[in-house]
């Protein structure tokens, strides 16, 4: 079943379309990854769908119902959350009250079974990351792989259906970078939401993903397997070197 | 397992502050007050309720207006108008003034979109524009002659309890707010609006709500100085230094906080009291002064400074975080 | 038509003024990202000092500026090592630095008031109220020096940021002040010397606005705003593109004047600067670059 369906995605900025007429679907229960060259408009496409920016055009269905155009807030009301590539933790918040304040509008009908109330649904959430003996401490004193956690801890704390994680992997040690890999599986499994994510390191990428998709230019060159995406020359030409293969042999 | 990490001041403080606003509130009977001191502690409590309104938006939600004054003069015309003109009794124009006064914030639902010093300066423009607009709208504030209110005795001694009902109000609520998942929310759109729009909030709904409710405060501040004074005038209601005035007892006693703002408003009270009699022009820069230090050294104002002091004593407590 | 062009003359001997009062601001801004509230006191402090002079040593006010320019950037030194330099940088600093130097202004501003009291002032010269004929428009002495002495500055700004050393540094901090930090440049130096330059300038265009106009301890809140729209309208960019945005500015003020009450333009002057912040897009002008 196709939690987000994405039809003829297109953002001009100025001349120039940052994303161009993409097609795109997520399907219930799979990570999809988002992969492409810099400036190819992964970004943008994420902060297409999270409503952050407004499509110059096409359309955005989550469960057939659409939320192109709709505002940050709004989308996350419906059930999509980001995470950012640099994090954005509320500073002035303790951790806990961080994703507290999350929490506090996950009240849509579908969310997860015994998350009633805002509290406990926080207090779930800071377990499930690893962050639960942390929380009365300030984001501040945690370190990045810390913060980053709390950064997914907060989007899930909205009870989401599709989350977009934006390079939540890169920039921490690879002890790290697998507990993540390991967690962002959970995700999937365990909280029945689907996952979009973007990432520059490709063995993670690679290894996480169930599909690929692949950006050039504001445009879709390529979606499949990881092993598919890597084998296509168009790919290659574009952007991969022999790293991605080496990463889905391993 | 608490989840919050305790408040350094305990609940008990809860039970502190509704013994003083009773304390307070039987002062003028049991004790023999002047009438001079009477009419400063009524003085004292209008004041505190507008520093506490004026928190909201800059301590909760983090913009700093430099043109409350629009709002206090406009509750304070609005309100002298409607009983000079109407005759309606003394707390219906009360009202008027603080719904008179909210409308005007929500009109100025533009100026919420500006971030940081933006709409701080933007907020002088709006504050100054109003002073002139109301200074020469004769019709409405009397222009430079002022508006008289007719001078009723015993409307000033109530005055008293009026006053401090509202500021026990605008008090409570500034702690509800502040504990509340409403303040939580006002804290992180503080923190990062954009932030908190990807997690649900919506900065502006919220921003103008809180602008709406600090602007009918601030009216209803006003509205009540304009019975007490009984003679209000648009240069000196809508004067930059009544914003300016807004600023400092909020950020001097400790901007963000849910009390601190009445620790300013007192110091500001008493120090303009104790200045007028001995120099009178010093007290500006006596608060600019302060102003620095507080922002230097303890951005949490007086507040801060007596959150230290209790740390201090409750060693057994820990020191937080 | 005579009157059309009187009203253009007029708008671009003010235009000089405004421009002068603005770079103080966008050079600060520019470079820190601080918005010194404390602008509309300096330009005060400076309108001031050049009063003092001239009425206490007779001195010709323009020829004072040279003095209150070394004045000011030592106030502005000042401000900078003593209160701004301990704040934390950045968008967390934002209230922070707003508040301090708003501070920074109530202390002018009473200091000014203990001196001199709160009347207002005004520089009187014996050439004052003389005019020459230009155009068939007569316009006052007084303007038109203080458009030459713009035109110097705007040019003297101009050579310092593209042509000079510190002008290059100046605009490297101000682009990534992380990176230069790297490279060997000592931020602190340059924030020190632009606050100087910035407060310079601010003082120096007080001595201009004395000498035009009355003023008192209270002067300032209509300066700033007009500065600080001023750079928003012109960009932290050129010297160009603020003298043009001065220009708009004075323009749009002298014929407001033409069609409206004399009350109700000081209003409205107020609130087109609002619309003007508010309209620019974006708000946030953050990481514009001194080019």
């Amino acid at each position: 079943m196709t939690r987000l369906v994405i039809r003829g995605l297109t953002k001009r900025f100025g001349g120039l379309a940052a994303l161009d007429g993409v097609d795109l679907a997520l399907r219930e229960g799979e990570i999809l990854g988002v992969i492409g060259p810099n400036g190819a408009g992964k970004t943008t496409l994420f902060s297409l769908i999270a409503g952050s920016l407004r499509p110059s055009s096409g359309e955005i269905l989550l469960d057939g119902r659409r939320v192109s155009g709709l505002p940050a807030h709004r989308c996350v009301r419906a059930g999509i959350v980001r995470t950012h590539q640099i994090v954005r933790p509320f500073g002035n918040l303790t951790v806990f009250e961080n994703v507290l304040v999350a929490a506090i509008h996950a009240r849509r009908p579908g969310a997860r079974p015994g998350a009633g109330h805002a509290r406990d649904r926080a207090g779930e959430v800071l377990e499930f990351v690893g962050l639960a003996d942390r929380m009365t401490q300030f984001p501040g004193t945690l370190t990045l792989a810390g913060r980053k956690r709390l950064e997914l801890a907060r989007a899930l704390a909205t009870a989401p259906r599709v989350v977009l994680l934006d390079e939540v992997i890169a920039g921490v040690n690879p002890t790290e970078a697998l507990a993540f890999a390991q967690l962002i599986r959970r995700v999937r499994d365990e909280r029945g939401v689907s996952v979009m994510m973007t990432e520059h390191v490709m063995p993670a990428v690679m290894s996480l993903s169930d599909r690929v998709f692949v950006l050039d230019h504001g445009k879709q060159i390529a979606e499949g397997t990881p092993a598919e995406v890597v084998a296509n020359p168009q790919v290659v030409a574009a952007y991969l070197g022999t790293e991605a293969e080496q990463a889905v042999a391993s | 397992m608490s989840l919050r990490p305790p408040p350094v001041i305990p609940r008990t403080a809860g039970i502190v502050f509704a013994a003083a606003c009773v304390a307070l509130g039987v002062v003028p009977v049991v004790l023999d007050l002047s009438a001079y001191a009477h009419n400063q502690l009524t003085f004292l409590f209008i004041t505190i309720a507008g520093a506490l309104a004026w928190n909201w938006m800059g301590g909760f939600v983090g913009q700093i207006s430099f043109g409350h004054a629009a709002m206090f003069g406009i509750g304070a015309f609005v309100a002298g108008r409607v009983s000079l003109n109407l005759h309606l009794p003394v707390p219906l124009s009360w009202l008027a003034g603080a719904v008179v006064a909210g409308v005007f914030a929500i009109g100025a639902h533009p100026l919420l979109k500006l971030r940081g010093p933006y709409f701080s300066i933007a907020t002088i423009g709006v504050g100054e524009a109003a002073r002139v607009v109301f200074t020469y709208w004769e019709g409405f504030t009397g222009g430079s002659s002022g508006l008289s209110l007719p001078i009723d005795g015993d409307l000033k001694y109530q005055l008293y309890w009026w006053a401090l009902g509202f500021a026990a109000l605008v008090a409570a609520a500034s702690v509800v707010i502040r504990r509340s998942s409403f303040g939580l929310k006002l804290l992180a759109i503080k923190a990062d609006a954009d932030a908190a729009a990807d997690v649900g909030i919506s900065a502006p709904f919220y921003q103008d709500l809180v602008f709406v409710l600090s602007g009918a405060v601030v009216g209803l501040s006003g509205a009540l100085y304009a019975s007490f004074q009984s003679f209000i005038e648009p240069a000196d209601m809508f004067g930059f230094d009544r914003s300016i005035g807004f600023v400092l007892t909020a950020v001097i006693g400790g901007v963000g906080t849910a009390l601190g703002p009445v620790l300013g408003a007192i110091v500001f009270v008493v120090v303009k009291l104790y200045l007028l009699d001995s120099h009178p022009e010093l007290h500006l820069g006596l608060y600019g002064m302060l102003l620095i230090l507080v922002i230097l050294f303890e951005p949490l104002g007086l507040a801060g400074l007596f959150r230290r002091v209790v740390r201090r004593l409750r060693p057994a407590r820990g020191g937080g975080s | 038509m005579e009157r059309l062009l009187d009203l253009a003359l007029s708008a671009i001997l003010l235009a000089g003024l405004y421009a002068t009062m603005a770079y103080g601001l966008g050079l600060i801004y520019g470079t820190l990202r601080v918005v010194n509230l404390a602008h509309g006191g300096v330009i005060m402090a400076g309108a001031y000092l050049g009063w003092t002079l001239h009425e206490g040593f007779g001195v010709d006010p323009y020829l004072t500026i040279p003095v209150v320019a070394v004045a000011a950037f030592g106030l502005g030194v000042l401000m900078y090592q003593l209160l701004v330099r301990r704040l934390p940088r950045g968008p967390a600093g934002g209230p922070a630095s707003l508040l301090l130097l708003f501070g920074v202004w109530l202390v002018l501003r009473n200091i000014a008031y203990l001196i001199f009291t709160g009347n207002d002032q005004t520089i009187r010269t014996a050439y004052s109220s003389r005019s020459l004929a230009i155009l068939g428009s007569h316009v006052s002495v007084n303007r038109l020096v203080v458009l030459g002495i713009a035109v110097v500055i705007a040019v003297a700004m101009h050579v310092l940021l593209k042509h000079t050393q510190l002008g290059r540094a100046i605009r490297a901090v101000a682009q990534n002040a992380d990176s230069c930090t790297l490279v060997g440049i000592d931020v602190n130096r340059i924030y020190t010397l632009t606050f100087g330059i910035g407060s310079a300038l601010a003082g120096v265009a007080g001595v201009l606005l004395a000498t035009l106009f009355s003023f008192s301890p209270n002067a300032g809140a209509s300066e700033l705003l007009k500065s600080f729209v001023v750079v928003v309208l012109g960009g932290l960019g050129s010297v160009f593109g603020i003298s043009v945005a001065a220009l708009i500015v004075a323009t749009a003020e002298v014929f407001a004047i033409l069609i409206l009450p004399s009350y109700l333009t000081t209003a409205v002057g107020f609130l087109l600067l609002v619309l003007v912040l508010i309209l620019r897009p974006g708000g946030l002008f953050g990481y514009r670059v001194l080019s």
